[in-house]
């Protein structure tokens, strides 16, 4: 995997959102969006995976604390395709992160380090960012 | 706190726009593309304080020869929307009323993979 595109000093806030827009590639495997305070303290890992780790079509998502790895969380809903241009939104407060896939599937995540600003932001894989907006 | 991005892979023939507020209380703000922070093809810098924009390069840690522009259409506070199209002889930014400037492409990148924004709380972010 190609390492994407890093963003530091968001400062996005609790109750703000985070609007991301890019391209999939089209022989895409797998790609990740972190989020956190840097990339040893992450509040979301989300990585979809098209065919990856043994995953087909599924979005597994986790946090980091320290650099240590907290319990995976396996979404069933997967509305990404190879080739495609997506947009995901993420907004979050003290207890969760919610995030909004493409197709309007809305799902949480626990807030486990209890951040109360998301200052990192961290693309990798089979996916280029071409827009970002924090509302 | 900057609001910096790595491995942006900005290529020639791109264009990003930034919409943002400029902070209050401040003397000027700067928005800086290149290959790092030693290495910036374009440092924008509005000042207020001298009511000009200074734009400059800056290679292996030296900054090159200041470019003035009288063309400051800034105020403190305000909500703004800049373009800036990278092409391989030089740089067109786009001012919020229209007004363009250039500044050439002095270490002649040919991508850039650094942005750094101080004093312009960032929005939005889009590179087509």
């Amino acid at each position: 995997m190609a390492c994407g595109l890093v963003a530091s000093n968001l400062n996005l806030k609790p109750g703000e959102c985070l609007r991301v827009r890019g391209e999939v590639a089209p022989e895409a495997k797998s790609f990740v969006l972190n989020l956190g305070k840097d990339n040893n303290n992450l509040c979301l890992h989300f990585n979809p995976r098209f065919n990856a780790h043994g995953d087909t079509n599924t979005i597994v998502c986790n946090s980091k604390d320290g650099g240590a790895w907290g319990a995976e969380h396996r979404e069933p809903a997967f509305p990404f395709q190879p080739g495609s241009v997506v947009e995901i939104c993420i907004s979050f407060d003290q207890t969760d992160l919610t995030i909004t896939l493409p197709d309007g599937h809305q799902f949480k995540f626990p807030n486990r380090l209890s951040l109360e600003a998301i200052n990192y932001l961290a693309a990798d894989g089979d996916f280029k960012i071409k827009c970002m907006a924090f509302e | 706190a900057k609001f910096e991005m790595t491995n942006l892979e900005m290529k020639v023939g791109q264009t990003l726009k930034l919409k943002g507020k400029i902070e209050t209380n401040i003397d000027s703000f700067a928005i800086n593309l290149g290959q790092g922070a030693d290495e910036l093809g374009l440092h924008f810098n509005p000042r207020f304080n001298e009511s000009i924009i200074v734009c400059n390069s800056k290679g292996g840690g030296s900054w090159g020869r200041e470019q003035r522009d009288d063309h400051m259409c800034f105020s403190q506070g305000s909500e703004v929307k800049l373009t800036v199209t990278f092409q391989s002889d030089e740089f067109k930014v786009t001012l919020p009323d229209g007004y363009q400037l250039t500044f050439p492409n002095r270490l002649g990148h040919s991508h850039l993979s650094y942005l750094n924004v101080r004093g312009l709380h960032i929005s939005s972010f889009k590179m087509d």
